[in-house]
């Protein structure tokens, strides 16, 4: 499974209607339990491995896996957002528990935590 | 029944992707009077082909290079067939659309006088992990109207004049009719025609987004639009399993192809063409030949770039690719000491880095009254990649601008609405009906087995000859009756049957222009092994299509080349 979504870090974005890695997943394949209050990855065979998803996660809740057939896992990468939105810094760690850094300029727009499909954006733009 | 929403604009985009955002700034920005409206059928923050990011432009033109030395190059990349007026306006437009980019705060790095630096000949290096949204927020900014998660079905017209689109919230249900005065087609290629290289929780693990699946073709090749260069398809070397672009390695690190016993075969074997800088089909070719002959696997040799190359790899693929990072780390590979697999992927259309697509003025303006194309789309013009997407939007939105004073909005037959509308959510009607009917995954696995087998896929090396094409032309025959069986259960999968269903229409026209050019040109893209030696006597054309409305007849026809850069067209 590509990207997964933990559980016990996500809080659903609150009240959040659509939460922002439902929103910015280009195949549509993340959904959201209202019963649970959680996000997860209803379709994964589709996943196309690209992160926006993990990207904009205000709790750090979506783990990027490689599909197993690809190697085996323990192998770690996870995008940190800078607060400048300026930078971002990638923690790497191979499957010895090697660890490296990389940190790259970017310029990270800023995402509100809901958006109405009629009315667009909902509530104040948050910084991740 | 279904709720409609009538919408009414003076500019559509459908497709809000790198040509589409771009062509929603130039049209507010040059013509403010006008209303512009998106069609998107993700959300434009993150959707299309830079979803993931970006980490160079590759259609630029560095210190020295000029319209014509850019005609030049991809003429020869391209087999010495393209359109050069296409090629050449849209590189006269790099420079205005990258000054922009960067300008709404895309990271370009440059040296100390405020160069750009590149990374190839036409190449920059950018930090574009974030271009998309960067994009997305000017096209809001700029005041374009946007609605997030539409799937367009169906463009509507009127006679030969394209009058708006429809198409159905992914998220209310809604069934949308936009009315438009002119209509820009900016939906991207088409992935998942053929079978992709990996299975499982991998099968989207494509170069090409596999959300982009033709969509934009098969509109036009319904509503009679001229097509050309479907059979240039898209073959990418890319890297083994993550599917990585190879570009970031072989042009940033300077890495050499080498088949299994170390042999730098482009260079003994393609010499003539150029060895390792030879046109990309040849650079695809090349490594598909190695492997069907026994000397695979095929590498980048990386081997001794130094730790300070490979953490600049990883940095470049973190801004565009991070699973080929990922990758690495958990298979324990170091590209400084041992040399990075690569493999081709199935074939895609995309007309971005081929040339098939919707034929169109120098303006972008289709066959069609009132319809424009813009990015990989439209076709002829190869070598557009980020850039050449954003001229071409430019280009169209200007063209709309001048053309729209003369274009009223037409109101689209009822007929024809409510038929599009049956059309469109039969497949969740199915499921209401009880129908055991046909999932759309098993419509794809249908449709891949047929191209992949019988239409030049990557089990038979890209190769097919005349009685193949002839039974995937039977075999796909069936496939357009059977579509009125398919079954959804919710909206998700109903576009999902709809990516399938626009697939189909897009792989009969493939096949036709497969089986037309009787010649091999673009080996691996469009290998002939009945005709395998280029006939430029016969065949310097390009070979177009139209689809009959009525019959639903898919007439071949061909339209010249016209040579406009002077030279030898296989140099660059």
């Amino acid at each position: 499974m590509p990207v997964w979504i933990d559980p016990d870090k996500c809080n659903g974005c609150h009240s959040s209607r659509q939460p922002p890695c439902l929103r910015m997943c280009p195949g549509d394949l993340i959904v959201k339990d209202h019963a649970v209050n959680k996000a997860y990855l209803k379709y994964p065979e589709d996943c196309w491995d690209c992160l926006p998803c993990i990207k904009v996660c205000p709790e750090e809740a979506i783990e990027f896996h490689l599909s197993y057939q690809f190697g085996s896992s323990g192998a770690k990468l996870a995008p940190h957002i800078h607060k400048t939105r300026d930078f971002i810094t990638w923690e790497a760690e191979d499957i010895e528990g090697k660890k490296e850094e990389f940190t790259i300029r970017t310029k990270v727009m800023q995402i509100a935590l809901d958006e109405s499909v009629e009315d667009g954006p909902q509530g104040p733009d948050f910084s991740i | 029944m279904i709720e409609r929403q009538l919408v009414e604009t003076d500019i559509l985009i459908i497709g809000g992707g790198t040509a589409g955002c771009m062509a929603a700034v130039e049209a507010k920005e040059q013509f403010p009077q006008y209303k512009v409206t998106i069609l998107e059928k993700a959300h434009i923050d993150r959707s299309g082909c830079l979803a993931g990011g970006m980490n160079a432009i590759n259609a630029y033109l560095n210190k020295g290079e000029t319209p014509e030395s850019f005609v030049r190059y991809v003429r020869s990349d391209s087999c010495g067939l393209i359109r050069e007026d296409l090629v050449q306006s849209m590189s006269e437009l790099f420079e205005y659309c990258v000054k922009k980019v960067e300008k709404w705060g895309l990271p370009i790095l440059s040296d100390d006088n405020g160069d750009y630096i590149p990374r190839g000949r036409w190449n920059i290096k950018i930090n574009g992990e974030s271009l998309k949204p960067i994009l997305s927020r000017a096209a809001r900014s700029a005041g374009a109207k946007v609605y997030n998660w539409l799937v367009v079905t169906n463009l509507l017209t009127e006679g030969d004049r394209v009058s708006g689109a429809v198409g159905f919230s992914l998220r209310n249900g809604k069934f949308y009719v936009v009315k438009a005065k002119a209509v820009l087609i900016a939906t991207g290629g088409a992935a998942g025609l053929y079978r992709p290289n990996n299975a499982g929780d991998a099968s989207h693990k494509t170069w090409y987004s596999p959300y982009n699946t033709g969509a934009g073709y098969a509109m036009g090749i319904r509503a009679g639009a001229e097509m050309t260069s479907y059979e240039m398809r898209y073959v990418a070397l890319r890297t083994k399993d993550a599917i990585a672009p190879t570009g970031t390695i072989a042009l940033g690190a300077g890495a050499p192809q080498v088949n299994a016993k170390g042999e730098r075969f482009m260079v003994s074997r393609y010499a003539d063409l150029g060895g390792d800088g030879a046109p990309t089909p040849y650079r695809a070719h090349g490594p598909v030949q190695e492997i069907k002959e026994g000397r695979g696997p095929v590498y980048l040799d990386t081997r001794g770039i130094g730790p300070e190359k490979v953490k600049e790899l990883k940095k470049a693929y973190l801004d565009m690719y991070p699973s080929q990072v990922l990758y690495w780390l958990a298979n324990d590979i170091d590209p400084d000491k041992e040399p990075v697999e690569v493999q081709t992927t199935e074939p895609y259309i995309v007309g971005g880095h081929c040339q098939a697509g919707y034929w169109v003025d120098l303006n972008r303006r289709t066959t069609l009254k009132g319809l424009y194309a813009a990015g990989d789309v439209a076709g002829g013009a190869p070598f557009k990649f980020v850039s050449g997407c954003w001229a071409e939007g430019v280009i169209a939105a200007r063209a709309m601008g001048e053309d729209i004073s003369k274009m009223a909005l037409l109101a689209p037959s009822d007929a024809q609405i409510d038929a599009e509308e049956k059309r469109a959510f039969n497949p969740l009607k199915n499921r209401e009906r009880g129908k055991r009917g046909i999932p759309p995954a098993d419509l794809e696995a249908r449709l891949q087995k047929v191209m992949e087998q019988y239409a030049g896929g990557a089990s038979t090396y890209y190769e097919m000859n005349q009685e193949m094409l002839t039974i995937a032309r039977k075999k796909l025959a069936t496939l357009p009756g059977e579509v009125n069986d398919v079954v959804a259960n919710d909206l998700h999968q109903l576009m999902k049957a709809h990516e399938v269903i626009d697939r189909i229409d897009v792989a009969q026209v493939l096949v036709e222009h497969l089986a037309y050019r009787r010649e091999t040109r673009w080996p691996t893209y469009q290998s002939r092994t009945d005709y395998p030696e280029r006939d430029d006597v016969n065949w310097l054309k390009f070979v177009n299509s139209v689809k009959d409305r009525e019959s639903g007849t898919i007439k071949m026809m061909t339209r010249p080349y016209e040579q406009i850069v002077p030279g030898d067209r296989y140099r660059p």
